[in-house]
C-alpha cells in the first residue's frame, strides 16, 4: 500500500531548494566577482544582494505563480486535496499518482503541457471515484507518448518557416 | 500525414457525430465511446490538429463552480462532412474490439 502524501514534505523540499540556490548563487558570485573586482570585504553586499534575489525568484516560483507553474488553469488544485470536500478526499494512492500527472506534463512542450494537465483535472474531478484510478492510469501511461508527439510537432513548427506562435 | 482512422478513432468521431452541433466534453466522450480518458485525449488533439473539431474552455467562475472549468469539442462544418465520408469508407470495427475498448484498456 502506498502511504499517503506527508504535506510536510513539500515544504521542506522547497525548503532545500530554496536553500540550494542561495548556497549556489552565492558560490558563484563569490568565486566570480570576490577576487578579481572587488577589495577587502566589498563582495559581501554583493553576495547578500544577490542571494536574496536568488531567494525572491525560488519562493516566487515555488509558489504556484513561477515560470512553468502547472497548476491547470481552474485555480483548483489537482487531486491531492484543495478544493475537495472531505468525503470526496482521493485515497493516498490517485493524489500520489496526481504527482505523476505533473511530471508527465512537465515533459511536454509549455502551453500544451498546461492544457493537458488542465484537461486531465477537469475530467478527473468529475469521474466517478470508482473509476479514477484507472483513468488516471490511462492519462499516465498515454502521457509520454503524446509528449514525444507534441515535442515532434513543435520541432516541425520551428523547421518549417512562417509563424512560430503557440496554438 | 492523413488521419489513421483506428477503432478508437472512429469511436470518437461517432460520438461527435450523433449531434454535430453538439458540444462535448472530455468525460463526456469518454462515456459514451468507452474508451478511457487517456486515450480519448490524443485522439481529441489529433482531430484539432487535421481541423476537424474545435475546442473552447467553458467559461465558468471554478470557485463559484466548485469544478475546473471543462474542455469542449465540437466538429467543425468541414470536419463533419469529412468524418461522415470517412467513416462511411472505413472498416466497421468489429464486436470483438468494441468489447475490448469497452473493458477500458485501448490506446490509440
Amino acid at each position: 500500500m502506498i502511504p499517503a502524501i506527508d504535506p510536510r514534505y513539500d515544504a521542506r523540499k522547497k525548503r532545500a531548494r530554496v536553500a540550494m540556490f542561495i548556497t549556489a548563487g552565492a558560490t558563484v558570485v563569490s568565486s566570480a566577482l570576490g577576487g578579481t573586482r572587488f577589495s577587502g570585504w566589498q563582495w559581501v553586499p554583493w553576495v547578500l544582494g544577490l542571494s536574496l534575489i536568488i531567494v525572491f525568484c525560488a519562493i516566487s516560483m515555488n509558489a504556484g505563480g513561477g515560470l512553468r507553474a502547472r497548476r491547470g488553469m481552474s485555480g483548483i488544485s489537482g487531486l491531492s486535496g484543495r478544493g475537495r470536500g472531505a468525503g470526496d478526499r482521493s485515497d493516498g494512492k490517485v493524489a500520489h499518482r496526481w504527482h505523476g500527472l505533473v511530471m508527465v506534463s512537465r515533459m511536454m512542450p509549455g502551453p500544451a503541457g498546461r492544457r493537458w494537465l488542465a484537461e486531465a483535472e477537469s475530467v478527473l474531478w468529475e469521474i466517478a471515484a470508482t473509476r479514477r484510478a484507472t483513468a488516471v492510469r490511462s492519462y499516465l501511461l498515454s502521457g509520454p507518448r503524446l509528449a514525444a508527439v507534441m515535442w515532434a510537432h513543435e520541432g516541425l513548427r520551428w523547421v518549417r518557416p512562417g509563424p512560430r506562435h503557440p496554438r | 500525414m492523413g488521419l489513421r482512422l483506428t477503432v478508437q478513432v472512429q469511436l470518437v468521431l461517432q460520438a461527435l457525430l450523433r449531434d454535430p452541433a453538439r458540444e462535448m466534453y472530455g468525460l463526456e466522450l469518454s462515456e459514451e465511446t468507452g474508451l478511457q480518458p487517456g486515450t480519448a485525449y490524443p485522439i481529441l488533439l489529433r482531430l484539432e490538429h487535421e481541423g476537424w473539431v474545435t475546442s473552447r474552455w467553458e467559461d465558468v467562475n471554478p470557485r463559484a463552480e466548485k469544478r475546473p472549468a471543462r474542455r469542449y469539442y465540437r466538429l467543425t462544418a468541414g470536419g463533419a462532412v469529412q468524418a461522415s465520408t470517412a467513416l462511411a469508407g472505413a472498416r466497421r470495427p468489429k464486436g470483438a474490439a468494441l468489447r475490448h475498448l469497452a473493458q477500458g484498456d485501448g490506446v490509440a
